[in-house]
């Protein structure tokens, strides 16, 4: 993905060429340009600063997560317990800072963090070592996670977290006009930009996944990768967790189960491959506003009833992924006729 | 060694009656591909009761026969006779229904399933109202199987049985799906000396039921233990139909390698002359290894800018000894030396750190078809070339000076390599080890597949390693590739090396003698 373009040979030129061979990142440009021309026209709403620092806010923490699962799509594998490990992080971080049984104020935010990279660990070891599928790995750590975080709070929201969180995550502290939050989930996705792009590590992300008996062959430990991904899954996701806390000024643990899906849609629709070894950051920041705009523009829309408004972003969130299929096997296609 | 010594005369001991109506016949079949002739006017019949040996080189036309009689090609000239009646086969399905069953190298059954249900594959007995008759279908299978010789339990998992049994079960399926000739290809292949007797006793079995066996194979003493008659293949055209009685192993090579003044320089078939033993420092030093049901008492050395060469038939455990000193196995027994220092590399990457590149001989394992040429150059040494960023414009020049260095073509390290030819492709694969010098390069198989100058190509690269002083392995089936620059050759089988070649001449009849 990250091929420099100066570099292409003048002789497969051609704008048609050019954009088959950038089907990946161009399919969801476009629906993501659509959505936005289309949501700018049927509202008045939809282009205003409040409404865009809004989608920011919004996509902000789900961002973060998306970053860390990116790596593991990468790989070819699954990382099911996000969401878990999310609310645990946040809970934990909260129930430190209250101190009830263990006080540790702010050093709880790094001692919940540690946590969630545990649990990361746990699932990285399971699937990479010992051979069970991430699938099952992860599900499992998704349940272990929940009731963590329900165990440790009595089953009962924490209404005090530290002012740090609260101070990231509020809506009004912006830098710029755009909302802290929203840098914070720039700064990460750069963060794994740049690894994932320019770092060796990352390069042996995208080739274990792309065919993991060939990096094997080429001396790559591909069971460390797949064991680094799931820890850096895990720490996005704890990151997501906090940032959560922080804008809505409590813990609460049975909150936060849906990051999973939003997070996951997100990225596939970007275009980075459920199979490994196809695509990137760049495709998950589409995704990622892709599924912003979307959120946020239907609920804008005038004359849908509120009830509807779930199953419609699923039959747009379809149409985008089907965009995704047609454009890549017009890639596929051309670049087998090169 | 082989189990000919065992088995002689003892299990083929009724010859199949000669004079009886062939239950098929090929008629000067002729199977071109392109340009080439795959089959040339080949004829060839299989008797009553007969186990008809088919044997010749790589290339020579068995696999092409092999796939007419099963009805994956149709010949393009000539015609089958398969009961006195001309057929023809339009797809490997309609062969079966004519009777003729495939039992490949590949078993095909389904390791989860129990026995019985593989024995009645696809084709369940079932009673009243559809359900399976569980019963009848146990009890049918235990009888098919005892005949053959294999009392087991048909209730327990077919994977629960070696590999031997698994095989006298496919060929049950096969038989009572109705098969009355069966194709064996390369049955023994990957058989112990036991096992290989219970499928030969099961084989002199079906035969005494009138069931017609073609027996494929490189194991020319398992061919000579059971057939009663051996077609030879050379150069897609037969050699000759023998009777077993009288032909011996040194015989059949001559068959196989024949003697045109033509071919001489390409077969290598007057031998070469291999050079003194080098006296130079030992870099790779194996010391009896053994892996349980791999190999046994492996020891050889490599000097530094030695290529020695091991040639073995598929299955002698060449690959084994690879991916142990690859790191992807780990040998039970022994002592593996590196420049004098013991290693045992658990993984891959350990073993790259310590100067071991391996080649493997499946191209699918190696290559990354959807990603560029110079990611797929650059992988195997990111950190030693570039440090732990990784710098695309130094990446794409280093891979630019090796595509050219291998002479790829096409010379564009931003193609996708999954566009390149087959040879080309195995040129990248090759320039992934070349970014930083080895000390040992393992190649398995470095040249199959490959046109007579792409084949040239990457020899001569091979050999430019040697000359900076590189320890090289060259694990090849093909005695041509072994014999091509080797400075020592060793012979593998089952396993074992059976003999190593040094400042002596070495043959291509010699080599199939010892493996």
């Amino acid at each position: 993905m990250a091929t420099q373009a100066p570099a292409q040979p003048a002789s497969s030129g051609g704008a048609i060429s050019w954009a088959s061979r950038n089907a990946r990142l161009l399919a969801p440009l476009l629906t993501l340009l659509v959505m936005v021309i289309f949501f700018s026209l049927t509202t008045d709403v939809f282009l205003t600063v409040p409404n865009l620092q809004n989608v920011v806010t919004q996509i902000a923490p789900i961002a973060v997560a998306a970053t860390g699962i990116t790596f593991v799509l990468l790989c070819a594998e699954i990382d099911l317990s996000i969401a878990s490990v999310s609310t645990l992080t946040g809970v934990l971080a909260a129930w430190f800072f209250v101190g009830d049984t263990v006080a540790l104020g702010n050093w709880g935010i790094p001692a919940a963090l540690i946590v969630a990279a545990l649990c990361g660990l746990i699932n990285g070891f399971l699937s990479a070592y010992i051979g069970i599928p991430s699938f099952m790995a992860t599900l499992a750590m998704l349940t272990i996670a929940r009731g963590m975080s329900v165990y440790v709070s009595g089953g009962k929201p924490i209404f005090e977290v530290p002012p740090f969180l609260k101070a990231i995550g509020s809506v009004g502290n912006q830098v710029f006009g755009i909302p802290v939050i929203g840098l914070v989930a720039l700064g990460v996705l750069l963060i794994g930009e740049f690894v994932l792009s320019y770092t060796k590590f990352g390069r042996y992300v995208y080739m274990t996944g792309a065919n993991r008996e060939a990096a094997e062959m080429s001396g790559v430990n591909t069971r460390q990768i797949v064991m680094m991904s799931l820890v850096i899954s895990a720490l996005t996701a704890g990151l997501t967790g906090l940032l959560f806390i922080g804008r809505l000024s409590s813990a609460n643990p049975s909150a936060g189960e849906d990051i999973l899906i939003s997070t996951i849609a997100a990225v596939v629709l970007g275009g980075t491959s459920l199979f490994g070894g196809e695509g990137g950051i760049r495709n998950t920041i589409l995704g990622l506003l892709i599924f912003g705009v979307l959120s946020n523009g239907l609920n804008l829309l005038p004359n849908i009833p509120i009830t509807f408004k779930q199953a419609l972003q699923g039959i747009v969130l379809l149409a985008a992924l089907l965009l995704n299929v047609f454009a890549l096997r017009l890639e596929r296609v051309n670049t087998k006729r090169e | 060694m082989s189990s000919s010594d065992l088995l002689a005369g003892g299990v083929a001991a009724a010859p199949a009656d000669v004079s009886a109506q062939p239950v098929l016949q090929l008629e000067h079949v002729t199977k071109r591909f392109g340009g080439a002739t795959a089959l040339n006017d080949v004829s060839f019949d299989l008797l009553p009761g007969e186990i008809h040996g088919l044997v010749g080189e790589n290339g020579a036309g068995k696999s092409t026969l092999m796939k007419i009689l099963s009805g994956v090609h149709s010949p393009d000239e000539g015609e089958i006779i398969l009961g006195g009646e001309s057929v023809t086969f339009a797809s490997p399905k309609d062969a079966k229904a004519h009777g003729v069953g495939m039992i490949y190298q590949e078993l095909s059954c389904m390791q989860q399933l129990s026995i019985a249900e593989n024995v009645f594959l696809g084709r369940h007995l079932t009673g009243p109202g559809g359900v399976i008759a569980w019963g009848r279908m146990q009890q049918e299978a235990r009888e098919h199987l005892a005949e053959l010789g294999l009392n087991v339990d048909v209730t327990a998992q077919l994977g629960t049985l070696s590999l031997g049994n698994q095989q006298l079960g496919e060929i049950a399926r096969t038989v009572f799906s109705g098969a009355h000739i069966v194709v064996l290809d390369e049955p023994t292949s990957a058989l112990s000396g036991p096992e290989a007797e219970k499928l030969f006793e099961a084989m002199a079995n079906l035969k005494t039921r009138g069931r017609s066996l073609i027996f494929i194979s490189h194991f020319l003493e398992d061919v000579l233990a059971v057939s009663d008659r051996v077609t030879v293949l050379k150069n897609s055209r037969k050699v000759a139909t023998l009777p077993r009685e009288g032909l011996t192993k040194h015989r059949l090579i001559e068959l196989m390698i024949g003697r045109d003044a033509d071919q001489l320089a390409e077969s290598y078939e007057e031998g070469i002359q291999l050079p003194p033993r080098s006296d130079a420092a030992t870099v790779l030093d194996i010391d009896s290894i053994s892996s349980t049901g791999a190999y046994e008492d492996v020891t050889f050395s490599v000097k530094a800018g030695e290529i020695v060469g091991i040639f073995g038939n598929l299955g002698a455990g060449m690959t084994e000894v690879a991916r142990t000193l690859f790191g992807q196995t780990v040998a039970e027994q022994g002592r593996i030396a590196l420049d004098g220092a013991p290693v045992a590399p658990r993984t891959t990457s350990q073993a790259k750190k310590l100067g071991i590149a391996y080649l493997s001989e499946n191209r699918r394992k190696t290559l990354f078809p959807r990603h560029e040429i110079f990611k797929n150059i650059s992988l195997a040494h990111l950190d030693t070339l570039l440090g732990p960023i990784v710098q695309q414009k130094r990446e794409i020049e280093i891979a630019d000076d090796l595509v050219k260095r291998t002479g790829t073509r096409p010379a564009n390290p931003l193609l996708k390599a999954g566009n390149l030819s087959g040879g080309n492709q195995q040129k990248v694969v090759l320039a992934k080890w070349l970014t930083k010098t080895p000390k040992v390069l393992i190649l398995n198989e470095p040249t199959r597949g490959m046109d007579v100058g792409a084949k040239r190509e990457v020899l001569d690269l091979v050999k430019t390693l040697k000359n900076e002083g590189v320890a090289i392995l060259l694990l090849s089936t093909e005695p041509e590739t072994v014999m091509a620059e080797s400075d020592r050759v060793l012979v593998m089988s089952r396993g074992r090396i059976t003999r190593e070649f040094a400042g002596e001449r070495v043959s291509k009849d010699l080599l199939m003698e010892w493996a």
